[in-house]
């Protein structure tokens, strides 16, 4: 498998470097032994098989050979292949593209095998070529009613096209049913079922040239992709998102008349017709989406296998001769499948065209790959030859510099061209956090903005009443924080009396009681600095504050009472019992003002 | 020290309410946007985000075609693939606002690098413009009563299906942004006659423009409001804010709404918007007036007054009725007339008749949409009456007219939803407000109550506790705690079961896409007929790119936008006559619709027929209204009489008329349909919509063949064949020319390319006209 894969490289790397480079001469020492072809036409992709022995009947040995086109088909040569047997196992051929300096050899198409080893004079190898030929089959009749089967034409070079002499040969042909309607009757010749043989041929020289037309019916589905874009979009954070944009056509013989659903629904005619086919996606493909430009398309089937995901595609409409339609079908893959790295050197490899349906021909193919913003030093590794359009970049959620889009194209692919690619390219880690932080540095901005606009006044004009009213509710707040403090003080005038009259020190209580008084006056004198604002402010809460400071005059009374009682009960100017009643009776006073002063406090 | 500290922070989220209750309002905001946005994603989960019905497809491709060029590439679109061989000036008549609003959504996206496809922009749009219908409404309602009353409205707005019914996802049409239009003009208004500032009358006409160029149910804001100042007038509360309100709308309103292409100079010259006018002249006349009256004596200003007033209205008056007769102003439209004459469309205008949404309303629709808040409304009516203000004027106006509308015409039920939301959620704000003033009532409720009475916000608790003892005593005693238990209980059920309502009728009413169809098996499992789908795609993708298709017009939109492809008629209805053309076609026979295709260049023809699955939609059950359109325009040719069987009825059966049974439209919908046996229980040809065996089964299309048939026959296209190279002799020939019937037959293979009985063709005259005279004697 590695050496076809190199075989394949080789191959494309020559096919690209276009004509010219190549070039070969015929040895004339060189002779088909042996030459059976099989043409296999069972579907709508002729495909032909030509095993060769080749004889070394020349002096020098030689290293390879030259393999030429069958005229009749050498535009629609879709894929070509070469193997020998090496002991049991088959080991693939180099085989690149060639031209032939003699000018009588102009227009035709050469390519030059490899050989695994020298070929000595007077030995021989048997070397299998495989030509896939697409379009090879042409409807005919080219229109058919719906009721009619499908019948098609094949023609070819009856006869090994080739350089070198060819000393024996046969050609098996194997239709796609027994209903064969005509086929070139070159003796020697005999059918049996489904299948002609032609020869065994004797001896004939290079470039023998005769036609073989054979005319069979064939309902096989005759499905084109005309054109197909692969989409890969790689995301390093795990995942690889693929879509496929596919047009699809049905390339068999063209619908005459009219479609009639009684009959397709009655009597299963419109046999070469495509009503649904398969499409084969990687194992681990999951949110599988199959849909167009008028939305999903609702017929479709998923079953997931073990090594496969497969897909019974149904379009909307059967497909008959002629008719077309188009589709887009997506999915995701995990990157850890595809996605290899060695430090910041990354390389995906995925295939270049995918299982679309079997047998599958795809006319125009242009694969594009999404890479991570930031990549670089991208270097594009195919199994054959590609074109490769200029990058693109694309831009999707938060991109700043974009992401680098690589556009391969290729025409002509069939299910041998299901390879893999790979995309080598450098890309810094940390580059992954940069779309989060950019998330995260537009919130914060945004936050500091509406911080900023909340905070600020932006208006040019201003609005006295809600200003005023603002002033008042701040004013009433800091009224609300200095009488909290006040009450605070009147508790600690009750400690100290009680200090006072435990301690019955005199100067500490004088001191103390100054401290607080100090307090108590600077609280006072803020309460009444903020009742004098609220009075200009012209607010009701004024008279509320007013009351407030009233009350607390009496409280202080209260206190003061309280504190000479103290006194003279110290100095001994009063009796205990005495003491005891008058403050009993201040100290009701003073929580009955005190839970006026709260009353009033609460309606702030 | 620590004691009191504490003290203080509880005293200060006591005195700050207004953090709590913001916190609430948003939350009570935020999930009515949310529940409004989810419960009309239905259609979306259950099928996909996919544009619905018919109109929307239209506003969808004029998007996409706008977003694909650019915004004066649209403005002058001439669209050649609808209306063949006429053609179509989108930009001219079409109100952009829709496609402008999306189409700005996109660029802003695009702008970000955020990769949205059109589609879902215009799929989500509704349910995003119903978010903001709520927010609209929440002010609208704050504006008329309290916060508490707009929470209500807001929720109720956000789920109700009458609104619902045009704006789930997917229903990407005018309606869906027109509503929240709408609803922040009336707002805006409302606060420019609150507040009588050149400002918000400045707003209210451009939020009005706005409305212009998304709907053309502006013309109900241009009369409501003119509507609204007049009976201000009439009521003497004329004032400086309401002068400065209205002309500073009516102004810049006429100006901005003259911008819209479609409207043109319509503000000036037709009869929907003299009203407006009317008023702008008769509030001058009375500020003149008052000015006056502060000049002259109260003598002779009461002769000045009545000479005044008698002059300009007469002076109005005539000028209209001059302007009028002069044509220089427009008459009613059509439209305008089956507003005030339920009958009136039926008979002169049948296209307008021929949709079910412009039918009357039956009263089972106004509960459907609308269940109890339906049966609340009035008593909303009654609380703004009875506290009546300048901004409840409006409200009760709005009330009253839009009540009107909805009775006549099923569609404008939606211009009715917003007003019902308001006025029930006003009465029930205004009853929880009485029921739930018990502050031991500790229910989860409290919090509305709270947001209710905003007088209260900024006092605390214990006040606010003696506050309401001392001003309620006598009603609050009058009811016992019980009896408020069980009617806030009952409120609150009433509530739950209205939104249980709302998400069964979204869900199951108007949660289809009507162009994907699901019937479900016995076994639950759900079948999604996707023919229309199916047909449409199979023209985009196996017809000719210039193809023109024949329908009836409810199907040209789809075709256009699935299909992309040229229609001859479409539901933009502006040409009778095409229509009446498409329906002559449909309703003649083979040979007679032959020539009609020929004469427009038909290459398909397309019949929406329901007989196999029982979709009742489909184009027999419309024929009538084709016929009756044909009859319209071509009486000698199409007679709606011949339609019917002796007995007066429309039947598709043996016993049906021959007329029905020759007719294009029957041909092409039962073609082959003969053969086709269901079920063993009956026989073939059996009708499942109509649920009869059909009575012509052997019909044989000659001018026509079927090149498509969806997989359930729910779509069937027809190709128009060309004349054929020879002529062709007809049945009905006389008995000498029979033999030539059989050799000329098209089906006869056998005889192809003999020149036996070639046809003789003389140079210079058509062969084609023989086919016709003959096909016309028959």
């Amino acid at each position: 498998m590695h050496a076809l894969h190199f075989a394949l490289i080789v191959l494309s790397t020559l096919l690209s470097s276009y004509h010219g480079a190549l070039q070969d001469k015929i040895e004339d020492g060189l002779v088909n032994s042996k030459v059976t072809r099989t043409v296999d036409l069972t579907n709508h992709l002729p495909k032909v098989t030509s095993q060769i022995t080749l004889e070394n009947t020349g002096k020098n040995s030689v290293r390879s050979f030259v393999f030429a086109v069958d005229p009749y088909l050498k535009d629609k040569l879709s894929f070509i292949g070469a193997q020998t047997k090496d002991g049991d196992e088959d080991s693939p051929l180099t085989v690149a593209e060639t031209t032939v300096s003699t000018l009588k050899y102009m227009g035709k198409i050469f390519y030059r095998i490899d050989l695994p080893s020298q070929l000595a004079a007077g030995k021989s190898i048997d070397v299998t070529v495989e030509t896939i030929y697409s379009h090879g089959l042409k409807a005919y009749p080219s229109h058919i009613k719906q009721s009619e089967k499908q019948f098609v034409q094949f023609s070819s070079n009856l006869y090994h096209y080739s350089p070198y002499k060819t000393t024996t040969q046969t050609t098996i042909v194997n239709c796609a049913s027994s209903s064969i309607e005509s086929y070139t009757k070159k003796k020697p010749v005999s059918t049996s079922d489904s299948t002609i043989t032609y020869g065994p041929f004797e001896t004939r020289e290079p470039f023998q040239d005769d036609e073989m037309v054979v005319h069979f019916e064939n309902n096989q589905p005759f499905l084109a992709v005309t054109e197909m874009t692969r989409l890969i979009e790689v995301s390093h954070w795990g995942n690889v998102a693929v879509e496929e944009t596919i047009d699809i056509r049905h390339t068999g013989a063209i619908l005459k008349g009219s479609f009639s659903r009684y009959d397709y629904q009655r009597s299963n005619d419109g046999v070469s017709s495509v009503k649904s086919f398969k499409t084969v996606l990687p194992a681990s493909a999951k949110d599988v989406y199959y849909r167009d430009e008028i939305g999903n398309i609702s017929t479709s089937n998923l079953r997931e296998d073990d090594d496969a995901v497969e897909i019974d595609l149904r379009p909307r409409f059967p497909l008959f001769g002629g008719w077309k339609t188009h589709y887009v079908l997506g999915y995701n893959v995990p990157s850890y499948e595809y996605l290899f790295n060695q430090g910041d050197r990354f390389a995906l490899k995925m295939r270049f065209v995918d299982h679309v349906f079997d047998d599958q021909v795809v006319d125009k193919l242009t694969v594009k790959v999404i890479l991570p913003e930031g990549a670089k030093n991208i270097k594009v590794v195919a199994p054959f030859a590609v074109k490769e359009e200029p990058s693109q970049l694309e831009y999707t959620y938060l991109d700043t510099i974009g992401r680098p889009v690589i556009v391969l194209t290729k025409t002509n692919l069939v299910e041998q061209h299901v390879k893999d690619f790979e995309i080598h390219y450098t890309f810094q880690k940390m580059l992954l956090l940069q779309e989060p932080l950019l998330v995260v540095g537009a919130f914060y901005l945004l936050f500091t903005l509406v911080i900023i606009y909340v905070r600020l006044d932006f208006s040019i004009t201003k609005d006295e009443a809600s200003e005023s009213k603002m002033r008042v509710a701040g004013l009433i707040e800091q009224v609300q924080a200095s009488h909290d403090k006040r009450s605070a003080l009147y508790q600690t005038y009750d400690d100290s009396i009680n200090k006072f009259k435990s301690s019955k020190d005199s100067s500490t209580f004088v001191a103390n009681r100054k401290k607080i008084d100090a307090d108590y006056k600077k609280l006072t004198q803020q309460i009444g600095d903020m009742l004098t604002k609220l009075k200009a402010e012209g607010s009701d809460a004024a008279d509320k504050v007013a009351e407030l400071q009233k009350l607390d005059n009496l409280f202080k009374d209260q206190v003061n009472t309280a504190i000479t009682y103290a006194e003279k009960l110290i100095q001994g100017k009063l009796a205990k019992q005495q003491y005891v009643d008058f403050e009993s009776t201040t100290q009701t006073k003073k929580e009955d003002i005190y839970q006026k002063m709260e009353a009033v406090m609460a309606t702030l | 020290m620590a004691d009191t500290g504490s003290k203080t922070d509880i005293r200060n989220s006591l005195t700050k309410p207004a953090g709590w209750l913001s916190l609430v309002t948003f939350a009570v905001l935020s999930l009515a946007c949310v529940a409004g946005f989810s419960s009309r994603l239905f259609a979306v989960i259950r099928f996909e985000s996919i544009i619905h019905e018919f109109d929307p497809w239209f506003n969808y491709r004029a998007t996409h075609h706008m977003v694909a060029t650019n915004f004066y590439d649209f403005l002058n679109w001439f669209d050649e693939r609808a209306w063949y061989p006429l053609g179509r000036i989108v930009g001219g008549t079409v109100y952009p606002g829709l496609m402008v609003t999306s189409g700005s959504i996109h660029y802003v996206l695009s702008l970000l690098n955020i990769p949205v496809h059109i589609r879902d922009i215009c799929v989500f749009l509704a349910p995003m413009f119903s978010g903001l219908t709520a927010l609209a409404t929440y002010f609208f309602t704050k504006e008329l009563w309290t916060p508490g009353a707009g929470l209500f409205a807001a929720c109720f707005i956000a789920i109700v299906p009458g609104y619902i019914s045009r704006s789930v996802a997917g229903s990407y049409d005018n309606e869906g942004i027109a509503i929240f239009a709408l609803m922040f003009t009336y707002y805006l208004w409302i606060k420019a006659v609150k507040t009588g500032a050149i400002f918000w009358g400045a707003l209210t006409a451009l939020s009005y423009f706005y409305m212009v160029s998304a709907w053309g149910g502006y013309v109900f804001i241009i009369n409501l409001i003119p509507l609204h100042v007049f009976v201000l007038l009439l009521m003497g509360r004329f004032s400086r804010r309401i002068y400065v309100a209205y002309n500073t709308f009516y102004i810049l309103g006429t100006i901005l709404s003259m911008q819209v292409p479609f409207v043109g100079f319509q503000p000036l010259k037709t009869s929907e918007h003299m009203a407006a006018a009317g008023v702008f002249a008769l509030l001058h006349a009375y500020a003149f007036l008052q000015y006056v009256q502060g000049v002259l004596t109260k003598s002779e200003f009461r002769y000045f007054f009545l000479f005044a007033i008698v002059a300009a209205a007469g002076l109005v008056f005539l000028a209209v009725v001059g302007l009028t007769w002069a044509g220089v102003v427009a008459p009613w439209s059509g439209r305008f007339y089956s507003l005030w004459d339920t009958g009136y469309a039926k008979i002169h205008i049948p296209i307008i008749a021929s949709v079910s949404e412009h039918q009357p309303t039956t009263w089972v629709s106004f509960f459907f949409d609308l269940h109890i808040l339906i049966c609340v409304f009035p008593a909303g009516v009654w609380f703004c009456i009875k506290n009546i203000n300048d901004e409840r004027v409006f409200i009760v106006l709005y009330a009253v007219s839009a009540v009107y509308f909805a009775g006549v015409m099923v569609r404008l039920m939606l211009t009715l939803t917003p007003c019902v939301c308001v006025l029930a959620a006003i009465a029930f704000s205004k009853t929880f407000e009485i029921y739930l003033k018990d502050d031991t009532t500790k229910s989860n409720v409290e919090e509305e109550k709270q947001e209710k009475n905003s007088q209260y916000y900024d006092k605390v608790q214990p006040g606010k506790k003696q506050r309401i003892r001392e001003d309620r005593p006598k009603d609050a005693e009058g009811i016992g705690m019980n009896i408020k238990s069980i009617i806030i209980i009952c409120l609150l059920m009433m509530l739950m079961l209205f939104a249980v309502h709302c998400t069964w009728v979204t869900s199951n009413a108007y949660s289809s896409p009507s162009i994907v169809l699901a019937s479900y098996g016995n076994d639950g499992t759900r079948n999604i007929l996707d023919d229309f789908r199916e047909a449409y795609y199979w023209l985009r993708q196996n017809t000719d790119d210039k193809a023109r298709v024949m329908s009836w017009w409810d199907y040209g939109y789809q075709i256009a936008g699935m299909g992309n492809r040229t229609t001859l008629v479409d539901n933009n209805t502006w040409n009778n006559s095409h229509i009446a053309m498409v329906g002559k076609a449909m309703s003649s026979n083979e040979t007679a619709a032959y020539d009609i295709m020929r004469l427009l260049d038909v290459n398909y023809v397309l019949v929406i027929f329901g007989g196999v699955i029982g979709y009742s939609g489909d184009d027999i059950n419309k024929f009538l209204w084709m016929v009756r359109i044909a009859e319209g325009e071509h009486p000698r040719d199409i007679k709606e009489s011949d339609y019917f069987t002796p007995q007066g009825e429309f039947r598709v059966d043996s016993s049906g008329s021959k007329t029905l049974l020759n007719c294009l439209m029957y041909k092409l919908s039962y073609y082959r349909f003969g053969e086709l046996q269901l079920d063993f229980r009956t026989p073939p040809g059996y009708d499942r919509t109509r649920g009869v065996e059909i009575g012509n089964k052997n019909i044989k299309l000659t001018h026509l063949e079927e090149a498509y048939t969806t997989e359930h026959w729910l779509v069937r296209i027809y190709r128009v064949k060309d004349l054929s190279n020879r002529i062709e002799a007809t049945f009905s020939d006389t008995k000498a020319k029979k033999p030539k019937v059989k050799y000329s037959r098209k089906t006869s293979k056998k005889k192809r390319g003999s020149l036996k009985h070639k046809p003789k063709v003389v140079p210079g005259k058509k062969p084609t006209k023989k086919t016709k005279t003959k096909s016309k004697k028959n």
